[in-house]
């Protein structure tokens, strides 16, 4: 019974961001467990490169280069995949911008643009994708939204504010995203990640640095983009059907801790 | 990695998995159990109180494990006695050779006036609800610690994270399992051992909605769902928190509540 509700068999999901990394990884989880993929992102080759592999797994797929901070062209995207496939299933609304833009800065030294660009990409780019869909989702009276957010909304992370305060405002906006969309048989999820890793190291070197990195996490390694895959399976299927409004965090243990560095185990007798 | 992961549906399979369901009794417990077994995992189910209905619930649950999977003898025991716990799992690991899966989901509900609620009663909730499933965790962690590798579910409930009139003793242990969670997914982390915690908001077998009830619709009114949710909405993301797959998953709660937790 589990096993086929995690089918998402004629079910058509778009993926913004779908050219690499977590997105890229996703797209290909659920097209493995049947769906057919819309993949979107800026770079034409990245996604033409997913597209790809999504039809190597047997499912149909669409490459439509997208710039989500442009509603037109998110509307646009919508209404490709219509065409392409007559229905919109789920929308994975993944694409984001996190560099370290604020990493050494001062505080007055971050411009109007450099904050209204992590604003743009990251919360009204998923805003954009939201509101598009969910106007075919409510007619179809099914559908499943999952927003990206990151675990640097939930505590304060000075490498780039600006992207830590877009994506709390991706947490809150998947809130109420579902208790608008609740009667419309939409339900809306956010998946969380904390430090995770876009693609296998290259070389020795990256390898040392995501092993270094990864001694601070709890579970004393990083995470790797391909474990997203079975948690967006089962967010975008009915096997989370009772689920909406909700926050999945998955970060090896680090947001669950925070009051000590990893490690520190006091050893205290009884007064 | 990165080689050799399932990617897809697959990722979901527990084939040679050995699991433990303490509190199999419960609507929730019995989901899950069955969805373990069902996802191919060897499935050992328990009581947590002396209730001989939930006694009767647990055998009668093994029995229906034992047609498709493995037959394994389901144990009675009282989960708020620490010795009868760790002499339980011990029996457990050694008829089935080891424990990767431990599951928690003991449920005893008092609903009463935190004014008239008396000390037997509080000891008895938390004791049900909270001492048990850390008993349960340190039994199981003892072995998992030593294969390097374990999956901790704890089942509390989404009043662990408001609260409710009429239910302190039980609000409380369920926060306790919350955070219980959070401080051995620290601990054990670096084992390879996750821990973390499934938090069910109202359920049609949940307090005031089993029978019928005046209040009933009034708060089925009141999750943005528009009704309650049934164990079996729950037992997927179990399979999920127990597979290779969510390895970097780790100290969270998370909440099958049909919305609830955004109401205002």
């Amino acid at each position: 019974m589990y096993r086929e509700k995690l089918e998402l068999k004629d079910r058509v999901a778009i993926v913004t961001g779908a050219g690499r990394g977590l997105g890229r990884q996703m797209a290909l989880a659920l097209a493995m467990a049947g769906a057919d993929i819309v993949a979107a992102a800026r770079s034409q080759d990245q996604i033409e490169g997913t597209a790809r592999e999504v039809e190597g797994l047997g499912r149909r797929a669409l490459a439509v280069r997208t710039d989500v901070r442009d509603s037109a062209a998110v509307d646009k995207l919508i209404e490709s995949c219509l065409q392409e496939f007559g229905r919109l299933d789920i929308m994975l609304s993944n694409a984001g911008i996190g560099d370290a833009i604020t990493q050494g800065k001062e505080l007055w030294d971050v411009s109007d643009d450099e904050w209204h660009d992590a604003l743009e990409v990251n919360l009204s780019g998923t805003f954009y994708c939201a509101r598009a869909a969910a106007r075919h989702m409510v007619q179809q009276r099914r559908g499943v939204i999952i927003n990206v957010g990151s675990g640097t909304a939930l505590r304060g992370y000075t490498a780039n504010f600006a992207y830590a305060a877009a994506k709390a405002g991706v947490i809150a906006l998947t809130k109420s995203l579902a208790l608008l969309l609740v009667r419309h048989n939409v339900r809306v999820n956010c998946i969380i990640p904390g430090f995770v890793v876009q693609s296998p190291p290259a070389d020795p070197q990256a390898v040392d640095f995501i092993r270094e990195r990864g001694r601070y996490m709890p579970v004393q390694r990083l995470g790797e983009a391909w474990e997203l895959g079975p948690l967006a399976i089962f967010l975008a299927s009915d096997a989370s059907s009772y689920v909406t409004g909700q926050g999945f965090i998955i970060d090896g243990g680090g947001l669950a801790g925070g009051y000590a560095p990893v490690g520190f185990a006091p050893e205290v007798r009884m007064a | 990695m990165w080689e050799n992961v399932k990617l897809g549906p697959e990722a979901f399979d527990l084939s040679g998995k050995r699991a433990l369901v303490v509190g199999a009794g419960s609507s929730v417990g019995r989901a899950i159990a069955l969805a373990l077994s069902e996802a191919g995992a060897d499935v050992t189910v328990t009581s947590t109180t002396p209730r001989a209905s939930e006694a009767l619930a647990v055998k009668r649950l093994a029995r229906q494990i034992a047609i498709t999977g493995p037959r394994r003898e389901p144990h009675s025991l009282d989960a708020s006695l620490a010795t009868a716990v760790q002499v339980m799992v011990r029996q457990v690991v050694k008829d089935m050779g080891s424990l990767d899966i431990l599951v928690t989901a003991p449920d005893l509900f008092l609903g009463k006036a935190a004014e008239k609620t008396s000390d037997a009663e509080w000891g008895r909730i938390i004791n049900a609800n909270l001492s048990s499933v850390f008993y349960a965790c340190r039994a199981a962690g003892r072995e998992m610690i030593k294969q390097g590798w374990g999956r901790i579910i704890n089942v509390a409930s989404a009043m662990g994270e408001r609260g409710l009139a009429n239910s302190a003793a039980y609000c409380a242990a369920k926060a306790g399992v919350m955070n219980l969670t959070r401080a051995l997914a620290q601990e054990w982390g670096p084992h390879g051992v996750t821990v973390n915690c499934i938090a069910p908001g109202w359920l049609e077998d949940s307090p005031g909605l089993g029978e019928p009830d005046p209040q009933a619709n009034r708060l089925i009114r009141f999750i943005p769902m528009r009704r309650p949710g049934h164990a079996d909405e729950v037992a997927p993301l179990a399979l999920y928190l127990a597979s290779e797959a969510c390895g970097y998953v780790n100290g969270q709660t998370f909440f099958v509540d049909g919305g609830l937790l955004c109401h205002l």
